[in-house]
Parts: structure tokens; sequence; C-alpha cells
């Protein structure tokens, strides 16, 4: 089997969208240690001049380009999955099991992915954006040897507006759920399901990436707004 | 065990051949015993249908014993029905209660169309064990049957994973109608056992794709098709299904 | 007199013999000769990939949605095999004497020793494609004793021998779908044989989805359709299972032997009521721990655990102290339709005994706790541990008795009762299967050559792959070589077309009839006559009542049927009421050879012919035959016999005391 054949089997496919699932995890890990340092009272320094050196160095925004295309080929490929799955049953069941023999998160995937990738939408042209293309205000600091872009400050008035925070809670929660079941389905994807093993995957499935991250995510603009 | 009579109300598919469209029709089946197995009740209602001068629902069955895998009504959601690792023919009465609504579907899935009624055409399962569900080994090849040891704990689950009766339940319950529980059932077998190593990564290419080829949906690995499988076939078997797929993709030199 | 073309030589060089002796068929003419297989069960199935695989071009055909939903894979404990591989000095020629034996010396000495010769092939074979047989830690296989034999030759895959070696011959022939060697029909019933100057040379078929009829010509045609036990309506087969096959190729001239031989299984769930289906069965291997009672009181309605242990009666221990609960088949089904007729049966209906699970949970949990080095536990441990040991033996039958009756089988003792299980009888066929219409043959269960008057636990899935992979390769050449200049006839042939115009006219006088009554209305009338007056216990009057309780009940069938839809299309009634009129051919067939039979022998208990403590007395001097009848019209048969010799093993009765 070719290549190009092998991936456009539906398990191939499907390797894919594990496959860039995992990349994606790993990207959520390092983000949020670069967005924790927004909670830090230090005017923004520790978090500005991270944000200086991610969108100036060249390795990283090579990688944060190929960030945006495995979340494009993530979201088209699972896009694919789901039309061809949806197509797989022309008559719908007219009752049909609901929780009794699968969970609410794992039928969820598409929903959640697809308000994930909405807010990844409006969060690029809110934050993102703004910082690579326009004009931003900037900020100077002891250390550092030229003004750099505020873009702690940019974020911090964003976040007084409770309806970019709801959003952003929104959008952790469809992270948390997406996670919850993608996970740990993304191992067994890898025929990665093995009784020794499988508590550990479910374990960091569920608290580390389908909680806490999602949580830690979510109480920035929380902590930003309740502080104002 | 107590036993009871019920009245019950079904609403059952109808649907008169392959190009109809097929409706609901609500019947009543009065004077149900606990005793009598799902099948048996439909039996009773169309007999009644036959006094009455119209058509009885077709269904499909065959052994009634729970092994030959014919048997296939998706009752009130469930693939099968209510009870856990039971075909149709073994789910009895008793399951349910007097006043009760039953609402009973054929299987569902583009790669099983219906024929009539309840009865579907699963013949893409044929299709796909044709792909390589096999051991190439013509009558008489064979040596001596204790030639091949097989660990114990291995034979234990391949005999778990052949246990596959091929209903078509994984299917039905699955929301993307994917028949990867059925697929690894058969692949798993061959792989965990020394005679089909010869052939397995075709095996599992072959198979795969002629999968896809018949229209069944990708699995999300929600778990449907195990809960509902009546032989319990467990998901453990989809990702053996994908190592030996990934490994047959990787290393194929064709 | 039949000529059953028995090689001549010792017995144990016949079948040696032959194969060195009979005919081939070159690569380049296999080719072009083409096979029909009518079923697709452990006979059809592996005939029809070993001649795939030969190169003949083969039609299969099955009426299930797949050829994989046979009912031999409803076959629970397992295939015997003379391997010896326990050391426990078993071989070709035990295995051939027990099979003698145990079918009460009505069975063809050559064609049973072959069976035993080829059986440990069979195993190689299974074993080859993959069938996942129960193993020993060591990795090699592992056996069990079966049925009572003092060896250990059953091999087994849990309570699923059959489903496996049947899915292992569906593989073989799936890949020879695959391949293009044979081409699958399933959703298609056979209707009729063509014949043509006297040979078998096709098929009309009916497609059950779309209800055409076709036509499929072959230079030979093999009956593999299974046995009759659905005659009954009440029986362990499945609900499909049908005669029809077997009996368009009796209509059509090949004899049909032995009818009445009817296997009752002891062990099987009773008949909750009107409405039963079908009956269950509990593998033969519960008796290998169960104890089978009744009280001795007469309609005594106390429940099981009310009964105090001396007032029950343990009749198979009483009767037959040797070998007490592990007596064959046919006895312990005598036994306990004896007991239920005296009116000690149990349960509701009155017609089931127990089979008790209390005194084996206690030895069980017993022998656990020493094991386990425990001292002084009290009883409910004990039987807590037991339980445990009963369940790893024989849950999933404990499961099923649970499901289907709703009662706890580890707490109440279950109950059985004897059900219809396997026919022995079947087409006549000669030692290469060959029916006596030339190119016409019959494998497996259809046919009634191994098993004699009574089956032995564990022989049916040997015969049916037997057949299929081993014998008929070999002997159907032998007919086939003298074919290879017979080019395929064309299917407008006019025999082909009267096959067809009769078929066209059985549907449409069937569907004319549009009378008041279901088709299972019947079939039901039709099983109770069979299972009072046919049953367990025959006698002269009853089986002359019988026979004419079918013919009347026949002619109304033909006045008041009523088959709802069309001809043109899926119509399941349709198919039925061509099965049950066929049924009710047969049904008068089995009493006619039942009456012929006044002797008792096997599953065959003519109350005629009994010992003064009501046990079966067989008639070597005047039934030492094959009974084969030839059917010249509905209630007209003609009876031919082939005479049994028996060179190897002396006939004696068989005693159980």
């Amino acid at each position: 089997m070719k290549w190009s054949q092998f991936f456009n089997t539906s398990i191939g496919k499907k390797l894919l969208v594990g496959a860039t699932g995992f990349f994606l995890c790993s990207f959520v890990l390092v983000h949020l240690a670069g967005n924790l340092q927004l909670l830090y009272k230090d005017g923004g320094k520790a978090f500005n001049t991270y944000a200086q050196f991610m969108g100036h160095n060249g390795l990283i925004q090579f990688l944060a380009w190929g960030l945006k295309i495995v979340i494009v080929l993530h979201a088209f490929i699972a896009l694919q999955l789901t039309i061809r799955n949806r197509a797989a049953r022309p008559v719908k069941y007219q009752v049909n099991p609901g929780n009794q023999t699968s969970s609410w998160f794992s039928r969820q995937m598409a929903i959640m992915g697809s308000i994930l990738l909405i807010f990844i939408v409006v969060h690029l042209a809110q934050l993102w954006a703004p910082f690579h293309y326009a004009e931003m205000p900037t900020q100077s600091y002891e250390g550092v040897s030229e003004p750099i872009k505020d873009l702690y400050s940019v974020t911090y008035a964003l976040f007084q507006n409770p309806l970019w925070v709801i959003l952003y809670v929104v959008g952790m929660i469809a992270l948390s759920f997406h996670l919850i079941h993608g996970f740990k389905s993304a191992f067994q994807t890898f025929g990665l399901n093995h009784s020794k093993y499988n508590g550990l995957i479910n374990f960091i499935g569920l608290w580390l990436f389908g909680i806490a991250i999602p949580v830690a995510f979510a109480a920035i603009p929380v902590v930003i707004y309740l502080n104002k | 065990m107590e036993h009871y009579n019920m009245n019950l109300t079904l609403k059952v598919w109808r649907q008169k051949n392959k190009n109809d469209q097929g409706r609901f029709e609500t019947l009543q089946a009065k004077n149900i015993s606990s005793e009598m197995s799902f099948l048996e009740m439909f039996d009773v209602v169309n007999e009644e249908l036959i006094n009455e001068g119209k058509e009885p629902i077709a269904f499909d069955h065959d052994c009634r014993e729970g092994i030959c895998g014919m048997c296939s009504m998706h009752i009130n959601g469930r693939a099968h029905g209510p009870w856990e690792g039971t075909t149709t023919c073994q789910l009895h009465m008793r399951a349910f209660k007097d006043g009760d609504t039953i609402v009973v579907e054929p299987w569902r899935a583009g790669a099983f169309p219906v024929l009539k009624d309840l009865t579907v055409d699963r013949s893409a399962f044929d299709r796909i064990i044709e792909a390589g569900g096999y051991v190439s080994v013509n009558t008489g090849n064979a040596q001596d049957a204790n030639n091949i040891p097989v660990e114990k704990h291995k034979a234990d689950l391949a005999f778990a994973a052949a246990a596959c009766i091929g209903c078509g339940a994984c299917v039905a319950a699955c929301k993307n109608s994917s028949a990867m529980l059925f697929v690894s059932a058969k692949v798993s077998q061959l792989a965990l056992l020394p005679q089909g190593h010869p052939e397995r990564r075709t095996r599992a290419l072959n198979m795969v794709a002629q999968m896809d080829k018949e229209g069944f949906g990708s699995c999300t690995n929600t778990g449907a098709c195990e809960a509902e499988c009546p032989k319990e076939i467990s998901l453990t078997n989809i990702a053996r299904l994908n190592r030996e797929f990934i490994n047959a993709g990787f290393t194929s030199e064709k | 007199m039949l000529n059953a073309k028995i090689p001549a030589g010792p017995l144990n060089t016949k079948w040696e013999n032959y194969k060195g002796h009979c005919k081939l068929v070159n690569p380049a003419n296999k080719r072009n000769l083409e096979i029909i297989v009518i079923g697709t069960g452990l006979a059809g199935a592996s005939a029809a990939a070993s001649l795939g695989e030969l190169g003949y071009k083969v039609k299969a055909f099955c009426f299930q949605d797949s050829p994989r939903r046979a009912h031999s894979i409803a076959a629970q404990g397992g295939i015997n095999a003379a391997k010896n591989y326990q050391n426990d000095g078993d071989s070709v020629y035990r295995l051939f004497y027990d099979t003698v034996k145990g079918g009460d010396y009505r069975a063809r000495e050559a064609n049973v020793h072959r069976l035993a010769e080829v059986s440990g092939n069979i195993i190689d074979q299974c074993v080859a494609q993959g069938v996942p047989f129960a193993r020993e830690y060591g990795g090699l296989l592992s056996n069990r004793s079966f049925g009572g034999t003092q060896v250990q030759r059953t091999f087994y895959a849990a309570g699923q021998t059959g489903q496996q070696l049947l899915l292992g011959a569906y593989s073989a022939l799936e890949r020879q779908v695959a391949l293009g060697n044979v081409t699958m029909y399933s959703r298609h019933e056979m209707l009729d044989i063509v014949k043509i100057d006297g040979k078998a040379r096709g098929i009309i078929a009916r497609d059950l989805i779309s209800g055409k009829l076709e036509r499929h010509f072959g230079h030979a045609v093999l009956i593999c359709s299974g046995g009759y036990g659905n005659v009954f309506y009440l029986s362990t087969n499945a609900m499909g299972s049908n005669v029809t096959a077997a009996w368009k190729a009796t209509q059509n001239g090949a004899f049909f032997a032995n009818p009445c031989f009817t296997q009752i299984h002891p062990t099987c769930i009773p008949v909750s009521g009107d409405h039963q289906s079908k009956l269950t069965l509990m593998s033969e291997s519960l008796r290998n721990d169960g104890r089978i009672w009744v009280p001795k009181k007469k309609d005594d309605n106390r429940k099981a655990s009310d009964i105090p242990e001396d007032e029950r009666d343990y009749y198979l221990e009483r009767r037959y102290p040797a070998f007490g609960n592990l007596v064959p088949r046919d006895v312990a089904s005598r036994a306990a339709k004896e007991r239920c007729d005296a009116g000690y049966g149990v349960g509701t209906s009155k017609q089931a005994v127990y089979l008790d699970f209390a005194a084996a949970i206690e030895r069980y949990g017993t022998i656990e706790a020493s094991k386990r080095q425990m001292h002084g536990v009290s009883k409910e441990e004990i039987i807590k541990l037991g339980k445990e040991v009963v369940a790893e033996k024989y849950g999933n039958l404990f499961d099923m008795y649970a499901k289907i009756t709703g009662e706890n089988p580890y707490e109440t003792p279950m109950r059985i009762y004897p059900a219809v299980h396997y026919t022995m009888g079947g087409l006549w066929v000669d030692y290469e299967l060959q029916t006596t219409v030339p190119g016409l043959y019959s494998l497996g269960e259809a046919n009634f050559s191994d098993h004699g008057a009574n089956r032995l636990g564990a022989s049916a899935l040997m015969q049916g792959l037997a057949d299929g992979y081993f014998v008929i390769p070999y002997t159907i050449g032998n007919y086939l070589a003298d074919e290879i200049r017979t080019k395929a006839i064309p299917t407008d042939h006019p025999a082909f077309a009267e096959a067809e115009s009769k078929v066209r006219d059985r549907i449409a006088k069937l569907m004319s009839i549009k009378g008041t009554k279901s088709v299972d209305y019947f079939h039901k009338k039709l099983g109770k006559i069979m299972w009072d007056k046919c049953g367990m216990a025959r006698n002269e009057q009853g089986l002359k009542e019988a026979i004419e309780e079918i013919k009347a009940l026949r002619a109304d069938f033909y006045k008041d049927v009523r088959i709802p839809g069309d001809a043109n299309e899926f119509n399941p009634e349709l198919e039925k009421a061509g099965r049950v009129a066929d049924f009710l051919e047969l049904g008068e067939l089995m009493c006619i050879d039942a009456l012929n039979r006044r002797e008792s022998c096997g599953g065959h208990f003519r109350e005629e012919s009994q010992t003064e403590e009501g046990e079966a007395k067989r008639d070597d001097e005047n039934f030492s035959y094959v009974a084969a009848w030839e059917y010249k019209g509905p209630s007209d048969y003609v009876l031919h016999k082939e005479e049994l010799v028996f060179e190897e093993v002396k006939p004696t009765q068989r005693s159980y005391k």
C-alpha cells in the first residue's frame, strides 16, 4: 500500500488526526506555561519579554506556522471523517441509546472541536494578529535593551469585558471535553491499549489534559477580570 | 421466578423492499407471557397479522440460541435490546412490563441496506472476510496439529476474538456505523496465532481497504460496539487491528 | 438389494486402496467441470472450499444471509479424533468400534472406519486454518472425554466448537470465493433437481429476496443441507433447518434411508408454553457433574429445595448403577420420559426432571478448600467456593439457562427434558457418498451413513468435515473423470424448463390456497403428532394412527393454509410453507419406516421390542439392514434393503447396568 493510499484509509486518516492531536496537546502544555506568566504581578515584564522572544525567534516562528497548519490539518481531516461517518448512516434511528452505551464526551468530539476552532480563530484575531501585524503600545523594562510590545496590558484590557471572559471560559470547557476523550482515544488509535498502561493514560487524559490544563487556562481571564 | 402476562405497544419499522421509503407502524401485542423470547413475541404478533389477512413483519432469525448471528433488531435504541451480552433471540420478555411501548428498528447503516421491514443485507461482512479473513491453507496441506504450539494465553485471546458471530450489532450501535470491531475480531484472531502470521500484513491492509470500500464509517473509540456486542468482543482488538495496520502500512513493500 | 460399492479387502485398507485406484481428473479438465453445493454448514462449506481449491467451478447455495450462519454453528461440545494425544489407548480402531457400537450396529462398517481414519486430518486442517481449539499451558491441544467414552479424544473450543469449526470452513470458502473458484449464492433456496438422461445436472433455485426462479447447471450436485429434526416443530435445530433439498432429491429418485432414526437429546431446557418456537440444548457435559432426579411422590408440588434427600428418586443412578447419570443419550431420554409419563415430572408443565448441581458444588467446594489449605470452614464458605468452580466449568451454560428461564441454576436445580436434536437418517449414499441418482451426492447430516441408529457426542462435526474435506474430493473425481466430455449444458435445455415450471406450479398452488390458517399452525400440529407417536417411544398402533393423521393434516394444509404476500418478493411465509409441505410428506415416511422396523435400536424404541426391564431390544436376525425408501408418489414408497455386514465388530446387546 502506497503512502497516499495508506493515509487515505479510515485508519490512516485517524492516525493523522491522532498524531496532530498529540502535537496540539504538547503545544497546549507549552502555551499554558507561557501564559501563566500573565498572572505575575510584575507589570508584565516576564510575559512581555517571553512574548517578544517567542514572536521573533526563527525556530519558534517556524513551529508556530507549523502549528497553524497542524490545526487546520487536524480539523480538516476530522471534518472529512465526520462527513463520511454521518454519510455511513443515511437513515437515522428514531431512538438512540444516549449514554447507555458510550460516554457523552466521546460523542461530542466534532461539536467541541468546532467550538474550539471558533475560539482559536477569535483568539488569534484578538491577540496574535495585532501583536504581529498591528501597532501596539510598547513598554520599557529594566535590563531590556529597547521598548517591547505590551501584550500584557492589551490582554488585561481585553478581559475587562465579561463577554470575552465568558467566551474564553467556554473555549476552555470545549478544550476540556475534547481532551477528556481525545487524549486516550489517540492512544487507542495508535494501538496502545494495554492493561498495564491504560490506568496512567486515562489518568493523564482526564486529570491533566481534561481538567488541570483547561482550568488553569480558564483561570487566567477569570483572575484578571476579578482583580480589575 | 414469577411469570406474568403483559400488553405492549410496538412501533415497528415497515418497509416493503429496498426501494420503499418505509415508515413506523404501531401494533398491539396482547397477552404476552414474560416467559417468551423477544422473537416469540414477534411470532405471536405475526400470527395475529396473518389471521387478520395482513402481511407479517419480516425479520432475520435462525438458530434462536444466540450463536448464528442472524437476528438483528434495534430495540428501544439498543442493538439487540436492553440486556448486555445477549442477542435478540435470547432477550426474554421479562425485560419488559405491562403497558410498555417498544420501538423496533432495523440495523441502520448505509452498508447494511434494508431488504424488508427489519431484515437487512449484511453481505458486506462476507466481502470483508473474502479480502483476507482466512489462512491460505488448502485442504490436505496441514502438518500435525500439535506441531504448532500456541501460548495458552494467546490461544485464549484468539478464541475470545473468534467468538464474533458477525451479527453486525457493532455497526448498528456505532454512531459512525463503523465495522472496526468486526474487522478487528478476525484480524486479531489470526494475528494472535502463528498460523496467521505469514499473511498478517496483507490481511490487515486488505480487510481495512474493503471495510472502507463498503461504506462503513471510521472508529471514534466511543466504545458503543463493545457495550452492545452480544459476544462481548473487547475494544483491545481494535487497538490490535490499528497496530497490525500501522505495522503493515509502514513496512509493506508494495 | 442395494450395492454400496464398498471396496474389497480388509477393512483398514479399503480407503487407502480406494484412493490409490480411483480415477483422477486432470487440472485442465477440472476448470470445465461445474459442481453445485447445497448448504454451507460443515459439510457443504468444507466441500465447496476443497473442490474450489482443486480447481473445479463451484456454485454454493444457502438460504441464510451468509454461509457462516449454517446451523453447524450451534454445536457445543466438541469433535472427536483418534489422535491419541493423551496416550490413553485411543486408536483409529477404537474410534471406529465406539462409533459402530454407539450406533447400535446399524451403521456401515466401511464408512465408519474411513471416518475414523481421516478424523486426525480434520484436526490438523482446522488448526492450520486458525481454529482456536482449547489448549494446555504447554501450548498443545487439550482434550476431554465426552459422551461417556473411556478415552479423551474430544477436541473443543469452550462450548462453541461448532462455531469455530464452521468459521474455519467458512473462511476457507470465502477465500475460494475471492479467488473466483466458488460463486456464493446466499439467500437462495434450492427447490428442485434437474435430471438429464438419468443424471443430476443442475438445480432450480429461488432467490429469496426477489422471489425469482433461477436455473443452475452442474456436472454434479451435492446435497449438504443438514438434518430434518424440524419435522417435530420443536427441536434444537435452527428455525430454518429443513428437509426440502433432501426431499427434492428423494422425489427425483434418490432413496431416503432410515428416516425414523432420530436422536432425542436428554438435556434440553423444557417447553415453557404454547408460544415455544425452539428448544435449547444444555451441553451433555453437564451430566458429568449434575445428578438427575424427580420426587418419589407423584404430583409433588413442593419446591425442589423443600424436598428432602430421602424423598428424591435419582432414577438413572437407581436403574443404571454402572453408568448412572452418564448413560448414552437415548437411554437417558427414555428414562426421563418414563418418569414424567408416570406422573413424577416437575415444574408447571410436569414435563421436566431436575438436573441438580448441589452435590457437585459441595464436592468441588470441599476439594477447593483443602487445595487452599483452609480448615474448619463453614458450609456456606464451601458452597461459595464450589459455586466458583462450577461457574468456571459451566458458567456460559448456566448463564444461558438463567437468561431463558429466569431461574438461577446455582440455587435451584435446572429443569431439563429431552428434545429432538439430530437425525441419523437421511439420503442413502454408497461408499462414495453418491445417492441412487448418478451425479447426486449427499454429505454430512443430510446423508445416513455413519451414525447408525444413534450418534455419539462429538461425532457429527467429525462426519460433516470428513465428508467435505477428505472424502468427496476423492470420490467425486471418480465420477467426474467420465464426465470430462460433457460440455456445460445450457439452461434453456427442456429439462431445466420443465423443472422450473414444476417449481413455479408448486409455488402458485401454495399461493392460491388462500386459506385461513398460518403455516406455523400446520407445522405445530405435525410436530405434535410426530412427537407423540413417532418420538421417544413408538408402537404399531400409534404409528398407524400417525400416518392417517398426517395424511389428513396434509390434505387440510393444501386446502386451508394462508400465505400472505406475493411469490415475487421476499416472503418468509412462502419459504416456510414450502418446507412444511415437504415435512408433511417426510413425517409420514418416518412413521412408515418406524412401523416397518419392528425392533428397538439406538434412538428408535419400539415398545413391542423391549427386554423385561424395559430396555431396548434389537433384532439382528430380521433388521440388520438399512431401510432405503424409494419415492413413488405421495404416500407411496418402496422399501429397498442394504444388508449390513459386520466383519470386524460383533453386534452385542448394549447394557449400562
